[in-house]
């Protein structure tokens, strides 16, 4: 009789758990109608990897809303956990604690409505340049015939001119024009969101500058859309691209600092906006708060050490 | 084109010094040896009429030759049949490596010849044993380079595959195997080397026809001139049996 009893037990819900299932329900009706324009919703998320030295923890505590449209860029020094934060968001790595939320939806895994341009291109090398765009629009997007398809790969690799290359293995191209082929790769599948993890990192400043256009460019073709959070450590070019800067502090353990708005007006001038008084605050503002004055002072006791 | 004139003069160096050596040792051994000279006469005086069959004892030489590389073939062919599927397995799957790998490390440095006597068994021809022998000659170098291949896919490359929802299917046949061609080639051509090695040895205990065989039947009648062929003609085949995997391998190996 008693075990009887157990086993009943054992099946009901308790009811603490029961309450949290209604308050999620609850949040994923009401949550969308309060904020209906966010794109992405980072909710105090901790992430910890278990190392041979013990707990690593990369990312704490980190509250994140981005709205539709919005480009944000996540900036701070090299290992701070920056693309932690984008990994989660694109459903790679697993929050320890805490979730994210992306068009409604709880982040569960990578998903086509989050389009990523990898650090390093991450083009299949044996495919061609159609061939990569091709192989993942047959992925992501599952309806429609293969002509369908092998024209949204046309249309995109047209959009970045990359056409006249479409059969080059990615061996053959130079960095700029591999990493047009992977925007373009992540352009195809149409996400609402588009993750760059430090797309630009690799490229010469005259290369890189012309991306930023490129990518404003295909950004704005799409009607500023778009959601796009972008990972780097390149203050002008957060400026540039950015609606805000979201500076992360020095990890492990990374929280957000600071989160800086950029007020400027769009469509910006990469030759004029320089001059700007509003971007010469910011850009000193995101330098303060990326060089911290201690470090400067520990080199001069260094130096009076030795 | 001077780089190609270099290289031939290369070339000819090389067996010129073959050649004088060979000629001092001919000298030293009186005879025992014979000179280069002579060893290239019957070279040529064999590849004559290279297809003749007079009877089991007496066949040309490119009959010999044909036979041992088609023993290769069906063995090497067979043994990679069973060694990339099982290494991708082995790569692809941790416990399968955990199980197979005490196995393999034990197996893999037993001479290809001991399992002879085995084939002998189950088969009751030598033929058939000799095949079994190139089969197992060809399963090491295959197993672990495909599984070596396989385990060690790009992190990038597997996450072009997640970040875009591949499909299984599509993740073996467009990440996977084209990621582990490199290295599962470069098993081939060390088995395809070593079976090259293991069918001279293995034609000799087995007896009746093939270059293995050749050898020793040569000795018996006492024509170390033809023994000097057949070790210039197996070294030729050896080379040319490599050079085509090279190939191969350049055309599956792609630049990032």
């Amino acid at each position: 009789m008693e075990t009887l009893n157990n086993k009943v037990q054992a099946h009901n819900i308790d009811p603490q758990k029961q309450s949290r299932i209604k308050e999620r329900v609850a949040d994923a009706i009401i949550g969308p109608l309060l904020n209906p324009a966010l794109s992405i919703d980072v909710k105090n998320v901790t992430v910890s990897f278990p190392t041979a030295k013990g707990v690593y923890t990369a990312v704490k505590d980190i509250d994140l809303q981005i709205r539709k449209g919005e480009i944000v860029a996540l900036i701070g020094h090299s290992g701070c956990g920056k693309s932690t934060l984008m990994g989660m968001i694109s459903g790679m790595v697993k929050p320890s604690n805490g979730e994210v939320i992306a068009n409604g939806k709880k982040v569960s895994g990578p998903g086509p409505d989050r389009g990523i341009v990898f650090q390093n291109y991450s083009l299949l090398p044996w495919l061609t340049v159609f061939q990569n765009i091709y192989e993942a629009v047959d992925s992501a997007i599952k309806t429609g015939s293969s002509a369908q398809k092998k024209k949204i790969v046309e249309e995109n690799l047209k959009m970045v001119n990359l056409w006249a290359h479409k059969d080059k293995l990615p061996g053959q191209l130079s960095g700029g024009m591999k990493q047009r082929v992977a925007i373009a790769r992540a352009f195809a599948i149409n996400p609402s969101i588009l993750l760059l993890d430090e797309p630009f990192g690799a490229l010469d400043a005259l290369t890189k500058s012309s991306m930023h256009v490129e990518l404003l460019k295909l950004w704005n073709l799409d009607n500023r859309e778009k959601t796009i959070v972008l990972v780097t450590h390149d203050i002008e070019e957060a400026i540039f691209l950015a609606d805000r800067v979201v500076v992360l502090n020095n990890g492990p353990a990374a929280t957000i600092k600071e989160i800086v708005d950029v007020p400027l007006e769009r469509p910006r001038n990469k030759k004029d906006i320089v001059h700007d008084p509003v971007y010469m605050d910011i850009h000193d503002k995101l330098m303060g708060l990326l060089i911290d004055k201690f470090s400067i002072e520990d080199i001069n006791d260094m130096k009076k050490t030795a | 084109m001077n780089k190609k004139i270099l290289s031939l003069v290369y070339l000819v160096s090389g067996f010129a010094v073959l050649f004088s050596l060979w000629q001092i040792a001919s000298m030293v051994t009186k005879g025992e040896l014979p000179t280069p000279w002579k060893t290239m006469s019957v070279f040529f005086e064999m590849w004559a009429d290279p297809f003749y069959d007079a009877g089991p004892n007496d066949k040309g030489i490119g009959v010999q030759l044909f036979l041992s590389l088609k023993r290769v073939a069906i063995g090497f062919g067979l043994g990679s049949l069973i060694a990339i599927p099982l290494g991708i397995l082995i790569g692809s799957n941790k416990t399968v490596f955990n199980i197979l790998n005490p196995v393999v490390q034990v197996l893999r440095p037993v001479s290809p010849l001991a399992w002879f006597p085995l084939g002998l068994a189950m088969m009751h021809v030598s033929d058939k044993a000799t095949i079994f022998v190139i089969v197992i000659t060809s399963l090491w170098p295959t197993l672990i380079n495909t599984a070596l291949g396989v385990a060690s896919v790009p992190q990038d490359h597997k996450n072009v595959g997640r970040a875009f929802g591949f499909s299984r299917w599509k993740y073996i046949t467009k990440i996977l195997l084209p990621s582990s061609f490199p290295l599962i080639i470069t098993g081939l051509r060390l088995s395809i080397g070593v079976a090259w090695l293991v069918i001279v040895a293995a034609e000799m205990l087995s007896g009746g026809v093939g270059i293995g065989f050749f050898v020793w039947d040569s000795w018996n009648a006492l024509s170390l001139e033809k023994v000097m062929c057949a070790i210039l003609i197996i070294g030729l085949v050896g080379l040319l049996l490599d050079k085509m995997f090279s190939l191969l391998q350049k055309r599956f190996t792609y630049a990032v």
